[in-house]
Formats: structure tokens, sequence, C-alpha cells
């Protein structure tokens, strides 16, 4: 049962950020605070907004036990169709202005939350909005094995993104010791001579800090980070991005005392790279069919993964895995108990790394949630894993440090 | 008739167009516009004689009934944004039953003529909602409702109007997809100028018919709620036009037959 009370510009504006990856989220709320999260359908990107309770002006949680189940967890996480909150907190700036206090409380037997918000002149809304019990939703992401770090004023960043046609659906960004930079992401077959092509270069001193580890290039969806961007402009805190090679998730994050958000994209591998650096298995294809921050009947890009697949004939395997994507392997059941919604975690053919790392899944996003239930579990997983369609990119680094 | 600015007459019939046709009424105190759906909303546009520059009726009073889609056409021909200085006069004349309703527009030196057929005048509802049945009536300024309105949740089919001498005093509700939502105005709040509840009372009207009603929201400062004891529901809105001259729009409408027990 949680009941809280809290100001609205930030959580709107939260909200709206959510709202750009998905069309539902995940209300969880926990005794150190609330989270809030969501995943795409292609599940290729995430995102996590965790309030911790100093953020609320009063902030009250109290688990639910339920003898009957033991193995439950004892928060409440819950799934809500965004698009019914997102009324709630329409106008951010008119809402700054207009409301005064807004609480958020939540009626376990009714199956409803309800928000409410005191306005001007006396008038009360109030939203009861009904959600659905759901399992909980987590990514896995050891953010801080990462070889490469950067982080950067928000202001900078949205200067930078800027830029970008807002047409620009993903953009590369690729780092050597020297320099950032930032560009637009074309296809083989782009037609240069009618796109617009933008390339912005970074030097390591405008950062507040730049740790490069790796040089690599790594290529994400800019649509989904967006959210993010707004939001953090708007909380005028910087950014930290964390990530490794092409393929390996990337990380979009901000934190201050009161929040914590995180933004998780999966990046797209080039075929071209992978010919060139032949690892085993794990370097990740490129996009299945299930990406989503390309357009979605984006089928010539679909294409061509699969010819770049026929042509360097890489992951034979691989090939035969794209088009069914539950493919339950040995290493992986464990995963799938837990894994209820995601059948498609599943899809790891990391062959040798996979066993192993996938069985310590434990890792938690952000080191200021710790779950209670994580310990009481043990070293069961904690809970799925989603962030990742495509194995590409939680390959290695699924590791068993808890942040 | 004439009027120096046409505009004066085309929003407010903008505030009633939710039907392609309407019901026109002269008489020497000016002009009435009726639009009814569905045999359950009754939408009145009323431009006092005051307001027209000159304004006759040779009979007692003259109806007929009209495309106001049309009507509206024409009196925007020269557009609807509108630019400070520059405005539409309008000539409007009707020579009588069977002839066709004549718009002389002028805008900047350019004349338009316009003939718009006119038909048969429908019967029209009477709600028979008289000042002396009515058990609630509320009066709120216009722009704390117009969120409400231009938020409701659409997915709700109805919109519940509960009015009482008790909390939750005047509250807007509707049931959707998500779930419900509620919105209290309580009596001492400075957007309401008049609360006079005698009864505690809950009606649910469809929501799509009262929709259209925003329209009529936006343009007015004031709007006036009133119930009588079958559940009919009484919305006059006060509207001001650019000259400062005041005008109503009334919207009528039958609560919604299956009425069950207000959700909370």
């Amino acid at each position: 049962i949680l009941q809280c009370f809290l100001s609205l510009a930030v959580f709107g504006r939260a909200i709206h950020a959510i709202a750009r990856i998905s069309d539902e989220f995940w209300f969880d709320p926990i005794e150190k605070g609330l989270a809030l999260r969501s995943v795409n359908s292609s599940r290729s990107a995430y995102a996590c907004v965790f309030f911790s309770s100093m953020f609320f002006q009063h902030y009250c949680w109290t688990a639910v036990s339920q003898p009957c189940q033991k193995e439950k967890q004892l928060s409440l996480p819950c799934k809500l169709i965004i698009k019914s909150v997102l009324p709630v907190f329409r106008c951010v700036n008119v809402l700054e202005r207009n409301v005064e206090r807004c609480s958020i409380s939540t009626n376990p037997s009714g199956h409803h939350i309800t928000f409410q918000l005191l306005c001007r002149h006396g008038v009360v809304k109030t939203y009861n909005l009904t959600f659905q019990d759901c399992d909980p939703l987590q990514a896995v992401f050891a953010k801080h094995m990462c070889p490469n770090i950067l982080k950067v004023h928000s202001r900078l960043l949205a200067d930078v993104m800027i830029h970008f046609p807002t047409s620009q659906e993903e953009i590369t960004l690729s780092v050597t010791p020297m320099k950032v930079c930032f560009k637009s992401y074309t296809e083989e077959d782009t037609d240069f001579s009618r796109t617009m092509l933008t390339e912005i270069q970074l030097s390591p001193e405008e950062f507040d800090y730049f740790q490069v580890g790796v040089d690599s290039e790594v290529t994400f969806c800019l649509k989904e980070l967006r959210g993010l961007l707004a939001f953090s402009e708007a909380a005028s805190v910087p950014v930290s991005i964390h990530f490794d090679r092409c393929g390996r998730p990337i990380a979009f994050s901000i934190e201050d005392l009161l929040l914590e958000a995180s933004f998780i994209l999966a990046t797209l591998c080039e075929a071209e790279k992978e010919a060139a650096t032949p690892e085993p298995a794990c370097c990740p294809r490129p996009w299945d069919s299930s990406r989503t921050c390309m357009d979605k009947s984006d089928q010539t890009s679909m294409d061509r993964a699969r010819i770049a697949d026929t042509a360097t004939s890489k992951k034979p395997q691989q090939k035969g895995n794209t088009p069914s994507m539950v493919s339950a392997k040995p290493s992986n059941a464990l995963a799938k108990q837990e894994v209820k919604n995601i059948p498609r975690g599943s899809e790891r053919d990391v062959p040798g790394r996979a066993g192993a790392a996938m069985a310590k899944f434990h890792s938690l996003f952000f080191g200021a949630v710790s779950y209670k239930e994580k310990e009481a579990i043990g070293d069961t997983f904690q809970s799925l894993v989603t962030a990742s369609d495509t194995e590409e990119e939680f390959g290695a680094l699924q590791s068993s440090q808890v942040l | 008739a004439s009027l120096d600015n046409a505009r004066h007459l085309s929003s407010l019939l903008r505030a009633v167009h939710f039907q392609d046709h309407a019901t026109c009424v002269a008489t020497a105190s000016g002009l009435r516009v009726t639009v009814e759906d569905a045999k359950c909303i009754q939408a009145n546009a009323f431009i006092q004689a005051e307001i027209f520059q000159e304004f006759s009726v040779q009979e007692e009073s003259v109806m007929f009934r009209i495309s106001l889609s049309v009507l509206l056409d024409c009196l925007t021909i020269f557009g609807t944004s509108s630019l400070p200085g520059t405005s539409t006069a309008l000539r409007m004349c009707y020579r009588g039953y069977g002839y066709p309703l004549m718009l002389f527009l002028e805008e900047g030196g350019v004349v338009t003529v316009c003939k718009i057929n006119t038909q048969e005048p429908d019967e029209l509802l009477d709600f028979d909602f008289c000042s002396t049945k009515v058990v609630n009536k509320i009066i709120l300024q216009s722009e704390g409702l117009r969120e409400a309105f231009a938020e409701l949740d659409m997915t709700s089919e109805v919109l519940q109007i509960t009015m009482s001498p008790d909390k939750p005093y005047f509250r807007l509700s509707t049931f959707g997809n998500a779930g419900s939502a509620h919105l209290d105005y309580p009596r001492d709040s400075d957007l309401m100028e008049a609360f006079h509840c005698t009864q505690t009372q809950t009606n649910r009207y469809k929501i799509s018919l009262l929709k259209p009603s925003t329209k009529a929201l936006a343009l007015s400062c004031k709007v006036s709620i009133r119930t009588d004891a079958q559940g009919f529901l009484s919305l006059q809105y006060m509207i001001r036009n650019e000259d400062g001259q005041i005008c109503f729009v009334e919207y009528y409408c039958c609560p919604d037959e299956n009425m069950s027990e207000a959700e909370l």
C-alpha cells in the first residue's frame, strides 16, 4: 500500500520521458522509493526512473504480506497503461502553475492507483486508474564494467542532439581517447545525395569525466533517448554515458540525491565490424526483426541484416535462431523460469559464455536500490532481464556484480 | 439584418455547430439558431437584435431550416483568421416562406453574394425547462471548466454530474477504459460565482452529446449549470463578443436512460 505526496513537475517530466519508450510502464513502489520502468516492445530500449523516498514530501509504503505466496515479491509491481496516466500529467508547465499538490495512493483490493491533484481554485482532480499485476521488470546491466564512461552536462548533450533532425532515428557515437564524435547513422544503401549527414566532434576536455578504455563506435536509437534528454535538461544534472564496443548496450543515466534515471539502449553492430574482429559467437549479430527503433515496417533493413548474415555466414547457428524467438537452451532454462514474459530472453546463443554468466544474473541497475528480496531469493534470478531481445546487448556483460 | 462584423455571428454559430442542419427563428427580439441531435440534446444560439446594426422582421416571427455548415462556410468566405482591423460586413435578407436566405458579404471592397436554400422547419424539442423547476443551479467561471472539458476521458460513455449542497458539491466524473476520473469543485472556490443546490443529484449524460458544448465553453466567460427534478441539464454560456456585447448559447440535455448507482 502506497501513499505519497510529491511535487509534480519533475514527476510529470519523468513520465513523459518514459512515454517515449512504450505505452505502458511498470509502477513499482518499494520501501526506499518508487520506481517507474518501461521497456519497448522489441526490448531494445529500457528506461527506469527511481525516485527515492526523499523526493516525496511524504512517502509511506507498507508491504502487504501474502503468507500464502511465499515466493512472491513483497513489493507490488504493477503495470499501468501509460496513455491513461499521461493526461494526468499532460502539460507540465500548466501543471506547475495549477497544481499545488499531487498524491498517489494504491488500493490493492480495489486494483486502482489513485492520483489526486489539488489544483488552483480548490479544484480536486482524482484519477482512479486500473492496473494489471505483472511480473517485475528489471534490466541487468553492469555499468561499472563498461570500459568507456563519459559524463557530460545535460545542456551540452542537448545542444549536440539538437543538431540532428528530429527524423534522424539512429546516431553513432564513436570514441577514441583523443576525441568523441556523434554522427548520423547511415546505412549502406543510403542515397548520399539526398540525405543530410551531421557530425559533431567534441574533445575530451568538454566532458566532466572522460574515460575511453576501448575505441568503439556504437549506434543507438536517438528517438528513445530524447525523453531522457528532455528530462535531464529540466533537472539540470549531468548525464553519464556508459558503453562498450558496438553491440553492447549503452546506458545513459542521471542521478542526484533524490532520483536516478537510466535509459539503456541496445546498440547496433555492424556486420563489417564483426568480420574484422572475429569473436566467438558473442559479438552480436545485427538486429533481428524485432528492433523497433527503426521503422517497424522497415523491411529493407531487416533484409539487409539477413543478407549480411548470409554474406558473412559467420554464425550459421544464429541465422537459424533469428526466426524463432523462443528457443530454450539448457543454460537458460533457469532464466526461462523466472523470465516468464520474456521468452526471448532465453535466446542467448552465446554458448560458451552465456551459461555461466546467466546463472549469476543478479546485478542491479543502480546503486541506491537494493531490493530486500534479492537477498531472500539468494542466487536465483532476481528478476527478469528484459532490455535485450537480441543477444547482442548483454552478451558477456552479465555478471554477478551487485552494485 | 445587417451586421458590421460577421464574426459576431459566425463564432456563435460555430459554438452550436454539431449537426449539419439548424432551425432559425427570427423575431423582433433577435435571431435564434437551434441545433438538435438524437432527440436528446438541443443547442440554441441567441443573437439579440441589438447586436445587429439593422434588424427588422416583417411578420411576427419567421422560421426556416437551413444547412448550418453551408451558412458557416458562407459567413467565413473571406477566411476565418481574424486580422485586427479587418472585418467582414454582412447583410442578410429573407423574403419569406420558400425563398432562399440571401447573404451579402463584403470585405475590403470585395463583395460576395450567397443564396442558401431554406427548408421546412422541423418541430423543435421543448425541454420545458423553466426557472421555477430548477432544483440545482451553479454559476461558474468558464476558465475553470475549460481544461476539464478539453481533457474529458472520451473512452467513457457518460459524463456524470453530481450537484449537492454537501460534499462533493459539484463533481464531474467519467468512467473510461483506464479507470475513473473525478473533478471536484468546492462551493467556496473562487471560480464559483453562485451556488444554489437544494438537493443532492447525480445524473449521467452521454458524453458524446455534451462534448460539442466545449466549443461554447471555450468562447464563454461564464457558464450556468442547472438541473431540474427529472435530471434534465441546462448549460447556459455567457459569451462576450469582440465588441463587448453579450450573447447567450444554451445547451439542454436529457439524462442517460440507463442510470445506475454512481460509482465513486
